[in-house]
């Protein structure tokens, strides 16, 4: 094999096009990575294996990247797995700080992807067989403890973890269907609604509902209150930006990404649990964690270098066992089987140049996200200045082609993205907590599966405590996380209780 | 779905397509069609079969053919809703034996809907063990459930993946009644589960496929991941037409080695079970007659041509074209054959 | 402990299993909530009362209903052209007008303007994009 030969015009030329469409994808609110693939996997029978992965896999790294930028700018994840990108990138861009959290997002996407890669390329079979060794208990230990984060992200604990559980029980309503092992019946469907609830709600509608149309619906309220200056935000040079911002963060970089590789060579563990765990270690051993959800560059870093670290990692279930890491690169499989190509534990040993191709494919796309975003990112920092009257009716339209081609053309999910914008409305009325419902209803789902089939298999509650070494050294990471936000949280009310004992004498003095 | 033809219609762009006739005539396909399918994956066996059988379509028909993954109950709920001939769907056996298992959503198709041609299958449905399992063929498996020993089967519930396991719960049955109850459902979902759960010692045999399974079949028995085909449960008439090359390491003569009659599940006595997962499309109750014979015959065209069933041969597809008639005749007997194995390991159960 | 811990799943009822565990916590935590916030809880009239006497209600409700009106019409005008996406696309202009325009501070001809460019070439730009380029289904 010679890799000249794979390098051809044509090779970088798809490349470089699939990564900037899938940035596009990626910075729509409302289309994801996983849909720019599907829609460009036809494409690829007539480009051949090489020319064709060239393509699907710029689109993914594009895709994955261009998650941050809508997150950032407009607090709305333009993919589910640059949700805790939006806990600090939006509030940066609020105090006019868009462009450095952009900068930073794209450096740390760009180290994530690299380090993943570095990963793949190195390690990916033994790893695969170190995947095996994760059964029900101990995928459910890590979703978990990533749903442990949910307390870490509560303003006020108890409600918090109540809005989170909530977030869990709205996940599950549907099936507990057979595609996950579950028996086919409906639960939590109020009567007369199973034609429309039959699949529960979906994950994007809700999010942008959540995110998108609540945030619109919240302004509507207050009277559209005029947006940004153009003056209010530091671009280029005013913009606070300097690489000395990642200084005291390598180790945070290193380890998101290497938690969002791992996350995803483990498969069906889903890649939004990568940021979330990401981003919950990032704040459980930060000094300060208290600015976490306030603007505080060590969460984008975290969130973006995890979700980032993904694209390695879920390639390496696939090429080494044939099975998906996430839901992309189960559309890739479809791309090999296309042309022919068997992928399973011979992948590699039997496919030497694809296999050099598809490394040499992900260093160039990650590469060419790096330079597109960086070059791009003084006009597109830009989006929040343009007027709302202009703007939001452009972000609800998006939402829409979002919520209905995510399923390939279902109505339901359009309705859902209104239920869920007026509920993200109400809800923060009603101070239940946004952030740790969602992180409820991304894991939801994968809990009851891992949760119920530990109990099916083994029958027996000891089993999450006995089942092996590595549930062990789970559960302290889990205890460790619960430990931190305790702990946080009183240190935190305690200065609250002092300034609500203020405020109530007040209150007391003029009524 | 080629690269020619979405550059011709990215290019035509928005003029030519608000001027695409709309043909209002009645017994004629619209210019622009819905192929919804049964699955929400755009990277499984049904979406390639869809897209495959789509664009020969289109082009035969010089109309535009567009796949959506939206799920069986979706895809029904759309095809029900629309007898235009604008959205057709195309799924496999699943969808009456999701019925025949009760599965919420599914309807007897055969009643509620109108069944289209065949077009294709996929003989890949296999069963598998762990290289080195005490089970080393299918006939194993069913003397240890004879014998009172347990043999754990994982298993997607409520069809394609379980109909398999309800035949060798049936020939257990026929060889000792009762003795079916050794052979214990371990439900799981994807291949990834199944596989896991073999490898975590949840189950002694698995439901998987030549296409995702062929692979771990070739590691050498050392390996923890090593697995073993004890079944391929197609019919040996599909089989034979498969290419003679097979798949990875497993000829075409391999796959019948595991496959009926030298692999005997019984069905009843001189008849052994066999399950060919077969895509055909199904349309709304009320389609035009015309409509159907429309789509009848340019098939029936592009299957005389050759191209499409190489194609389909290429990604382990085996051609299986039968007009709309012969279509329903052939599926409502696979649907009977099947309704009875289940009806009858049910009966056992029950009377005990 | 051994007994204790034990448990049997029926498969057939296990898709309650998780919904119960889970609903039961809420519950818990709900009454947790109610006890320490009654106070809170008791001048929820209020709070509501308040709410909505400050709101926008024109820009809050007009929203809200011209999004139900959108998103009602855009399915049987597509049936009118089916497959083509044309429900989508008849619909968007009129919705992003109507709200970019109800969002206006000075409801002038001028101001108006910008706002029925973008209600025309975003959609269209969205639809040609989407529908015709990556062959994407819309309504």
């Amino acid at each position: 094999m010679d890799i000249l030969s794979i390098v051809t015009p044509l090779f970088v030329g798809l490349i470089v096009a699939g990564t900037v469409i899938g940035i596009v994808f990626g910075a729509v609110p409302g289309m994801t990575a996983t849909m720019a693939v599907a829609v460009c996997l036809p494409l690829t029978y007539s480009l051949g294996l090489d020319n064709g992965l060239a393509l699907l896999l710029g689109l993914y790294v594009g895709g994955i990247s261009g998650g941050l930028v809508p997150a950032i700018l407009l607090g709305i994840p333009g993919t589910p797995s640059s949700i805790t990108t939006c806990f600090d990138g939006y509030p940066m861009c609020q105090k006019g700080e868009g462009e450095a959290a952009l900068r930073l997002g794209i450096v740390s996407s760009l180290v994530g992807g690299l380090i993943s890669l570095l990963v793949l390329y190195l390690f990916a079979p033994p790893l695969a067989d170190f995947a095996i060794e994760f059964s029900y208990v101990e995928k459910f230990l890590i979703i978990l403890f990533a749903l442990t984060v949910m307390a870490a992200l509560s303003k006020d604990m108890l409600i918090g973890i109540f809005s989170g559980f909530l977030g869990i029980l709205v996940s599950l309503i549907g099936t507990y269907s057979v595609d996950v092992g579950g028996n086919g019946e409906y639960r939590l469907i109020p009567p007369g609604m199973e034609n429309l609830l039959d699949s529960g709600f979906s994950l994007l509608p809700v999010l942008i509902g959540l995110f998108g149309l609540a945030a619109i619906l919240d302004d509507a309220e207050n009277g559209i209150p005029a947006g940004q200056k153009a003056s209010d935000v530091k671009v280029g040079a005013a913009s606070a930006f300097s690489f000395s911002m990642f200084a005291g963060q390598t180790v945070n970089l290193i380890r998101s990404s290497l938690i969002g590789t791992f996350v995803g060579i483990l498969p069906g563990v889903g890649g939004s649990a990568a940021s979330i765990l990401a981003y919950s270690n990032a704040k459980t051993f930060s000094k300060h964690p208290e600015t976490f959800g306030k603007g505080e560059p060590a969460g984008i870093i975290a969130s973006e270098s995890g979700n980032n670290g993904l694209t390695g990692g879920a390639l390496v279930p696939l090429l080494s066992l044939g099975i998906p890491g996430d839901s992309t690169t189960a559309l890739l499989i479809g791309a090999f089987t296309l042309q022919g190509v068997q992928v399973g534990p011979l992948f590699i040993g039997n496919n030497p140049t694809t296999w050099s191709a598809m490394i040499i494919a992900m260093l160039i796309a990650n590469v060419v996200m790096f330079a597109v975003m960086y070059l791009a990112i003084r006009h597109v920092a830009r989006i929040v200045t343009v007027p709302k009257q202009i703007l939001f009716p452009i972000i609800l339209m998006m939402c829409v082609v979002g919520a209905y081609t995510i399923n390939y053309g279902i109505m339901f999910d359009v309705w859902t993205l209104l239920i869920f914008g007026v509920f993200g409305w109400l809800a923060v009325k009603l101070r239940l907590e946004i952030a740790p419902f969602v992180i409820g209803f991304i894991l939801g789902p994968n809990a009851e599966v891992y949760f119920v089939k530990s109990l099916e298999s083994f029958g027996d509650l000891t089993i999450f405590f006995t089942k092996s070494w590595i549930a062990a050294v789970l559960w302290v990471l889990i205890v460790g996380s619960i430990a931190g936000s305790v702990f946080l949280s009183r240190r935190n009310a305690a200065a609250d209780a002092a300034a609500e004992a203020e405020a109530e004498m007040e209150d007391a003095a003029t009524s | 779905m080629t690269f020619t033809r979405r550059f011709i219609v990215a290019a035509l762009g928005a003029a030519a397509f608000a001027s695409a006739p709309f043909t209002a005539v009645a017994a004629e396909l619209p210019g622009n069609v819905r192929l919804v399918i049964g699955s929400n994956s755009t990277g499984g066996d049904t979406y390639q079969a869809a897209s495959m059988v789509a664009d020969a379509l289109s082009k035969q028909l010089g109309i535009n053919i567009k796949v959506d993954a939206v799920g069986p109950n979706e895809a029904f709920k759309a095809v029900g809703r629309d007898a235009r001939g604008t959205t057709i769907m195309l799924h496999h056996d699943q969808s009456y034996l999701g019925n025949l298992y009760g599965q919420r959503g599914y309807e007897d198709i055969f009643d509620a809907y109108r069944i289209g041609p065949t077009v294709a299958i996929n003989p890949g449905n296999a069963y598998l063990v762990k290289k080195g399992s005490k089970y080393e063929t299918i006939d194993d498996v069913l003397k240890a459930a004879e014998n009172g020993t347990k043999v754990r089967v994982a298993i997607q519930p409520g069809g394609v993946s379980e109909i398999g396991f309800s035949a060798m719960k049936n020939a257990a049955r026929l060889a000792k009644p009762g003795s079916d109850e050794n052979l214990v459902a371990v439900n799981t979902g994807s291949q990834a589960s199944k596989n896991q759960a073999l490898w975590d010692d949840l189950a002694d045999v698995i439901n998987g496929s030549i296409q995702a399974n062929e692979q771990f079949a070739q590691l050498p028995a050392d390996d923890q991941k090593a697995m073993q085909f004890v079944w391929i449960t197609a019919s040996p008439d599909a089989l034979k037409q498969a290419p003679e090359a097979g798949m990875g390491k497993l000829s075409r003569d391999d796959m019948l080695k595991y496959a009926a009659p030298n692999v005997a599940v019984p069905l009843k006595d001189g008849e052994n079970f066999d399950f060919d997962k077969e895509f055909f499309f199904i349309y709304n109750k009320k389609m035009d007659d015309g409509i159907v014979k429309q789509i009848d015959d340019a098939l029936a065209a592009v299957y005389e041509d050759g191209k499409l069933p190489a194609e389909l041969k290429k990604a382990f597809f085996i051609p299986d074209f039968r007009p709309s008639d012969a279509a329903r005749t052939h599926l409502t007997k696979k649907n009977d054959t099947y309704s009875q194995v289940i009806a009858d390991i049910r009966s056992t159960r029950a009377s005990k | 402990m051994g007994d204790l811990t034990h448990v049997t799943v029926d498969f057939s009822r296990s898709h309650l299993i998780f919904p119960e565990v889970i609903g039961t916590i809420l519950v818990i935590l709900a009454v947790a909530i109610l006890i320490r916030d009654r106070r809170r809880a008791m001048g929820s009239g209020r709070y509501w009362r308040e709410i909505f006497a400050r709101m926008d209600k024109l820009r809050f409700f007009g929203t809200l209903l011209l999004t139900v009106v959108y998103f009602s019409a855009m399915e049987p005008v597509g049936y009118r052209f089916p497959n083509l996406g044309l429900g989508f696309l008849f619909c968007s202009i009129p919705y992003l007008f109507a709200v970019g325009f109800l969002y206006l501070h000075h409801r002038t001809f001028r101001a108006a303007l910008p706002v029925a460019a973008m209600a025309l070439v975003a959609p269209t730009l969205v639809w040609w994009l989407f529908g015709s380029v990556f062959l994407l289904t819309l309504p």
